[in-house]
């Protein structure tokens, strides 16, 4: 489909150029993928399809807009886009909005990424099938008579992503993704039907766990939350669980980006260069990794992907600055999208970590809660376990915790050996110390 | 990545809408007949979809059996106008355009979906749907009949024929009140958001129904600034609106809601810790409502025994003065439907009458399990997903009390009067979610403002510690919000009365 996709986005570009346009960035998607779920071993659900998108940005007279549609009839697209053309001349004037100099393409890497399995056109019905059931069935098993529902499903697709611009670039990326998961509903005290899921994904189908891990985590996980009570409040240290990290740190990030900054919704924004988090904070951005899902050699605008030492030793040293924000700003841009997050990993298990904390809570889940970009401020709900001594004692539920994001990340103790090979965001668990958590 | 558990509520903002709208506007005029609001007709008229086509696709997606199947055809055109810096410089737009075929056999489905209509593609996704069936054949019925509807949100003038030229003053207004209405504001964020999205639905039972459903809404978002301080307040008002809501008054009232809210945060705290009576406002407070009840109400999750409501149907879970209804009905509200996503029409449901568990959510495939009509909330994001059951409007009816007896009663603990977001645990039950903004209540009287505090507690818990209701109902006027679930978003509306909760955690700063 690669000529396709090219031989599309050259005629958007030719449509909108004839159109009046001073200049355009196409960007094109393609996915075939199938999703197969299953409970009381049987198929639940079934589904298959293609999809094909097109976006196309349009510059003219320092004015700006971008159209997606997925009508690509050629009479349609034509009309689209000499509409869309004609549109955004009568929007206001804004000098900062054009495609980005080309000095910024230039130097990208020649790295294989990895993020296409050769077989994936191998994978047969039989085979997904066969994954999912093995999935439900080892989840079933663990949970023995506790179980009340599993549901088991697998994904994969093929996609592929063109970016073409008028002032020279393109770029093409062939990726495939691979989904495994089970849910499991619990019964407990009451009312009460705790569930909990376990899930990996991955771009080579043999970086996936065995079908029977996934399913079997989703049981341990699941059990491990019968009983839970809520505590008194109490200042305690805690271990942020490394799947569930990126859900608190995305509080962080968002001040981290040039459109926060400066839209003065930004509680970093005169930041740079002071310490706003411990001496175990390094946070590098890494597109580089193989076969890794935030892994890219060029950004959403075609600048040539840089690995970047986003936080040193607890000191901000960049942001996340598009080419549009940093003209706004005055400066130089970065990438206005993150790709995979790093945090060197720590030479402790969580276990070990336990142990010498004393009491504390394990927390492996969020609910519900936000955080203040502008001034930081943050609340969540918190799902884990209460440890003593290296020791689970019980499961919490009902409880909160509070903070703010230039105040905790200051009190960031350790991070654990383990980080989550699953994810764009690739750190380990994180201990904070003397954080409210609060319950009764 | 993908997570099964989450459920959440955004209320998106001005700043939250922009950034989801990952792609693109502004068409004022175009290729489709964009003159004719009228639904009936519109997929032959524009792509050719003839009944003999849908009869053909419905014989494919049944030909391995099943019970049923449907076609859901969408053309759905979005439009964003994005003001920042005191200039609307931005605009976006999205077209939206295909298929969803869904074969359905007791409670499973067999889903394909395509972006061509024509009958080769959508044959080959019906043949994809019917994979889920394993037995002879069956036949469409031989002729669709229309179903009729009563219309909650007729459209006189298609969003597609408001000149851009009238829409451009709109949103700058908003931005120059905003910044007339006080010296501390910096920053002003303005997005106009419209959409037509036009459905037809076929089933192989025979019926064939058509509409066309408009949303809109306009948001802001403001950043003031005393002594060095920063804080943002964001707002919106919509539904399923046509332009002619957004009228200059409703301008002034945006702007002065949303700066009157964030001068108050440079005064807010964040309270103690731990648990204490919470006072509920009216409105928006819903989101509570929505999160911690309606979803476990939803007939998917308790016919799969997952919801922590399902063993509840005709017990007490509620005080006698507590009536909650779930209402596709309410003209131009957001969650209004004519007819759900299966073409079962827009009805209202009351899920707890008087105290008593009445009623679930359901899709088709819910109803026949539990032996039941369908209620109407067999309900999709788009053609690319299958239906499952979902909320329309739910709120929870008034009481007798005014507000300062509530107030007085709760003596000490807080008053919510807006929330970001929320979640739940279906199983549990357990919910959090996300006050942006409310009030201390100390002796029985509103204190101190109150900001950025999360809230937690157990859904049924939640239900029967609702001790007293106020006379003040009101709907939540916004129509930036979406519910998300199972990865499928979907617009949403709530209601409710201040309300009395004995008890919830709040999650505060110190103990």
């Amino acid at each position: 489909m690669k000529q396709e996709l090219y031989d599309l986005a050259e005629r958007a570009i030719k449509i909108g150029k004839s159109s009046g346009a001073d200049d355009c960035r196409v960007s094109i998607g393609g996915e075939r993928f199938v999703e197969i779920g299953y409970r009381d071993r049987k198929p639940e659900n079934i589904r298959e399809a293609s999809t094909k998108g097109l976006r196309v940005e349009i510059f003219v007279n320092k004015r700006y807009s971008s159209q997606s549609t997925s009508d690509l009839r050629p009479d349609s697209l034509k009309t689209f886009i000499g509409n869309a053309v004609a549109s955004t001349k009568l929007l206001a004037e804004d000098p900062f909005r054009t495609l980005p100099d080309p000095k910024y393409y230039q130097g990208r890497a020649t790295i294989d990424l990895k993020q296409y399995d050769p077989d994936y056109e191998k994978v047969s019905p039989e085979s997904r099938h066969g994954f999912v059931k093995a999935i439900e069935e080892s989840c079933l098993a663990k949970g023995g008579d506790k179980v009340i529902s599993v549901t088991a499903r697998c994904y994969d697709g093929h996609n592929e992503q063109l970016l073409m611009t008028s002032n020279g670039f393109d770029g093409y990326q062939e990726a495939s993704v691979f989904y495994g998961a089970a849910q499991m509903t619990a019964k407990d005290e009451g009312d009460r039907r705790p569930a909990e899921y376990g899930a990996a994904v991955a771009m080579i189908r043999k970086d996936l766990p065995k079908p029977e891990d996934i399913g079997a985590e989703a049981a341990v996980r699941t059990l491990s939350l019968l009983g839970a009570k809520k505590l008194k409040t109490e200042t305690l240290p805690i271990i942020i669980e490394n799947r569930v990290v990126s859900d608190f740190g995305d509080g962080f990030m968002q001040a981290m980006f040039g459109r926060s900054i400066q839209q003065k919704q930004s509680f970093l924004a005169d930041k740079r260069g002071q310490k706003v988090a411990s001496q175990v904070m390094t946070f590098i951005d890494d597109p580089f990794i193989p076969g890794a899902m935030g892994s890219g050699i060029f950004d959403n605008e075609g600048m040539a992907s840089r690995k970047r030492v986003m936080i040193d030793a607890g000191v901000l040293k960049e942001f996340y600055v598009d080419w549009y924000y940093s003209r706004k700003l005055g400066w130089e841009p970065t990438t206005g999208s993150p790709s995979n997050v790093i945090l060197p990993p720590g030479k402790r298990s969580v276990k070990e970590i336990m142990k010498e904390l004393g009491r504390g809570i394990f927390i492996t889940g969020f609910i519900g809660g936000n955080s203040n970009s502008t001034t930081g401020d943050t609340s969540i709900g918190i799902v884990g376990q209460l440890f003593e001594k290296g020791e689970i004692v019980h499961p919490v539920s009902e409880m909160n915790i509070a903070d703010n994001h230039l105040k905790i990340w200051q009190r960031l103790a350790e991070a654990a050996n383990d980080p989550y090979p699953y994810s764009p965001v690739r750190v380990p668990s994180l201990v904070f110390t003397d954080v409210v958590v609060s319950g009764i | 990545m993908k997570k099964i558990t989450r459920r959440d509520f955004i209320k998106s903002g001005a700043t939250a809408a922009a950034a989801a709208m990952a792609i693109p506007t502004i068409l004022s005029k175009g290729w489709y007949s964009f003159a004719q609001a009228e639904a009936a007709g519109y997929f032959e008229r524009e792509f050719g979809i003839t009944e003999v086509m849908c009869r053909k696709v419905l014989a494919e997606a049944l030909a391995k059996g099943g019970d049923f199947a449907d076609l859901f055809f969408e053309h759905t055109i979005s439009n964003f106008l994005i003001l920042e810096d005191g200039k609307v410089n931005r605009a976006a737009s999205d077209v939206a355009l295909g298929v969803g075929i869904r074969t359905v056999k007791g409670d499973q489905v067999g889903y394909g979906f395509t972006q061509d209509l024509s009958e080769k593609a959508m044959l080959a996704a019906a043949s994809t749907a019917a994979t889920i069936a394993d037995a002879p054949g069956k036949e469409p019925a031989g002729k669709f009949v229309p179903l009729k509807t009563k219309n909650y949100y007729p459209v006189t003038t298609l969003f597609s024929s408001v000149p851009l030229d009238a829409k451009l003053p709109l949103v700058q207004s908003v931005n120059d009140k905003c910044f007339a209405l006080s010296p501390s504001v910096i920053k002003v964020n303005v997005v106009f958001h419209d959409q037509q999205k036009r459905i037809l639905v076929v089933t192989s039972d025979g019926t064939k129904a058509e509409d066309l459903q408009p949303k809109s809404y306009i948001a802001a978002t403001v950043v003031a600034e005393k002594n060095g301080k920063r804080e943002r307040s964001s707002w919106n008002y919509g539904g399923r609106q046509e332009f002619s809501y957004y009228t200059p008054a409703l301008a002034e009232k945006l702007a002065k809601r949303t700066v009157d809210r964030a001068l108050v945060l440079f005064d807010a705290i964040q309270p103690p810790a731990g648990e204490m009576p919470v006072v509920l406002g009216p409105g928006v407070s819903g989101v509570l409502l929505h999160e911690a009840i309606g979803h476990g109400m939803e007939a998917d999750f308790n016919r799969k025994k997952i919801s922590t409501y399902c063993t509840m149907l005709g017990k007490k879970v509620a005080e006698p003065f507590v009536t909650i209804i779930d209402d596709g009905t309410i003209p131009h509200l957001t969650g209004s439907i004519n007819f759900d996503d299966e073409a079962t029409p827009g009805q209202k449901t009351v899920l707890v009458d008087k105290g008593i568990l009445t009623s679930y959510l359901h899709d088709k495939i819910s109803a026949k399990f539990y032996a039941v009509k369908p209620t109407g909330n067999g309900r999709r994001e788009s053609y690319q997903q299958y239906v499952i059951p979902r909320m329309r409007n739910t709120y929870m009816l008034a009481g007798k009390a005014t507000p300062e007896e509530v107030i007085k009663t709760a003596a000490k603990g807080i008053y919510v009067e807006d929330v970001a977001n929320g979640q739940v645990k279906i199983g549990e039950g357990d919910f959090a979610f996300y006050v942006s903004q409310g009030r201390m209540i100390e002796n029985g009287k509103l204190g101190a403002p109150i900001k950025d505090v999360n809230i937690m507690g157990n859904g049924p818990k939640m239900l029967a510690n609702i001790i007293m209701l106020a006379n003040d109902f009101e709907f939540y006027e916004g129509g930036a919000g979406a519910c998300g679930k199972g990865g499928q978003a979907a617009p949403c509306g709530f209601g409710q009365p201040s309300a009395l909760v004995k008890s919830l955690t709040v999650g505060g700063v110190k103990g």
